[in-house]
């Protein structure tokens, strides 16, 4: 499985996030997953302007050139993408948040009913399945966790996909290893 | 009452948040001895002035588009660089207003959620949260089109300059409870307003000569 995983953690000083993306991923290329990891932190993305030009300049692209294209395009050649965040005041982290936004190039500027709710038609065929890697910081409590997840599976609403798995850095990496390798 | 109004619309100036929140300032400031400071929040280099500001408020709003089912990244940034504030005593009361392009209030709610937690954690007392789906394309509107939804508007911010809070009804006529079932989807939306919403974005992409390459897929038909 071809696996994007979106290091959206800020502080390069947080190893224990980063140790336990890591042992992630080793152990999912032993099973034969392809996975490409983006450290957002380290690259240059814009915050989206709000501009549409990306619906109505040049449809599919945004017009705001930066790092996110590289990531776009991964991401819609892949069968699984994987958010992952330290959560920082109940929320994952404004880095991770900023691709976030510059994802509506992806689909197109129409509305339909999907599901019973109003939503953009994808630009594309397909997108990948979705989860969510949480940190828990000190005061985070279930429902905060739920409250980021419901936010998430929401999210893949938008891309007419599935939202497959939210797991905390305090469960061991293999759990997450199952849950993909059941996919 | 003092109020601080941060516009966090990453359109700034020209935003549809910027003309609901007009509407609104101009209910408010309708009760004497009322005032306001205005703050945009996509002046990125300036998040210590805006932390600065947020300590000194009084009373807080915050108003912002609906971006990826939940804040714009502009306004993370924000929330994200007021954690010294957390546990302080005396932080300002907050309220917020969220609007979407999407006409349905479901697409809110969960933010609704974390917006209503995220008062707590920071220690400020809540007055409420006004949502408001269907926003995009009201400056192409004609003004019998968003007359009613501007008076909304303004009786929102002229109750509020009067309580202190976000009055329940005006809220949920604001977010159109009514209009759509219990769960919030969008029954009653008809296929004529579809093709509405479709021709404001066919309009847009023929005016900019990108109407032909509307459905491009640069990242799947043009290999690296």
């Amino acid at each position: 499985m071809k696996i994007v995983v979106l290091n959206g953690n800020p502080d390069q000083s947080n190893t224990e996030f980063e140790s336990y993306l890591k042992g992630l991923s080793d152990l999912l290329e032993s099973h034969d997953h392809k996975v490409t990891t983006f450290v957002l932190r380290d690259m240059d993305i814009r915050y989206c302007v709000g501009c549409f030009g990306c619906w109505v300049k040049t449809p599919g692209e945004c017009v705001n050139a930066d790092d996110s294209a590289q990531i776009r395009r991964e991401i819609v050649n892949s069968d699984l993408l994987i958010f992952a965040s330290p959560v920082i005041i109940g929320f994952t982290s404004a880095v991770l948040k900023r691709v976030h936004d510059k994802c509506i190039p992806l689909v197109l500027p129409y509305l339909g009913i999907f599901d019973g709710e109003c939503h953009h038609p994808g630009r594309y065929d397909s997108y990948p399945v979705m989860g969510l890697i949480l940190q828990p910081e000190s005061d985070t409590d279930e429902e905060d966790i739920q409250i980021i997840t419901d936010i998430y599976e929401r999210d893949s609403l938008n891309f007419q996909t599935d939202f497959v798995f939210s797991k905390l850095t305090t469960g061991p990496v293999e759990e997450i290893v199952d849950e993909i390798n059941g996919i | 009452m003092r109020l601080t109004v941060f516009n966090g619309s990453p359109r700034g100036t020209g935003s549809n948040t910027g003309i609901l929140l007009g509407q609104f300032l101009k209910g408010y400031t309708g009760t004497e001895g009322n005032s306001y400071e205005l703050i945009y929040l996509n002046r990125v280099d300036r998040q210590d002035e805006f932390v600065e500001t947020f300590r000194n408020a009084e009373t807080v709003l915050l108003a912002f588009p609906l971006y990826a089912d939940a804040m714009p990244a502009i306004v993370k940034t924000f929330i994200e660089s007021l954690a010294p504030l957390r546990g302080r005593g005396g932080n300002p009361s907050i309220g917020f207003i969220v609007q979407s392009g999407f006409p349905e209030p479901v697409h809110t709610r969960c933010l609704e959620r974390y917006l209503q937690k995220l008062a707590k954690r920071l220690g400020c007392p809540w007055f409420g949260t006004a949502v408001r789906g269907g926003v995009e394309g009201i400056q192409a509107m004609p003004p019998e089109r968003t007359r009613r939804l501007f008076e909304s508007f303004y009786s929102l911010g002229k109750d509020f300059g009067a309580t202190g809070r976000f009055d329940p009804q005006i809220i949920d006529s604001l977010a159109r409870r009514d209009s759509y079932p219990a769960d919030g989807r969008s029954k009653g939306i008809t296929t004529a307003q579809l093709k509405g919403s479709d021709m404001y974005w066919d309009n847009l992409l023929r005016k900019n000569g990108a109407y032909e390459n509307r459905y491009a897929r640069p990242y799947t038909d043009n290999p690296e």
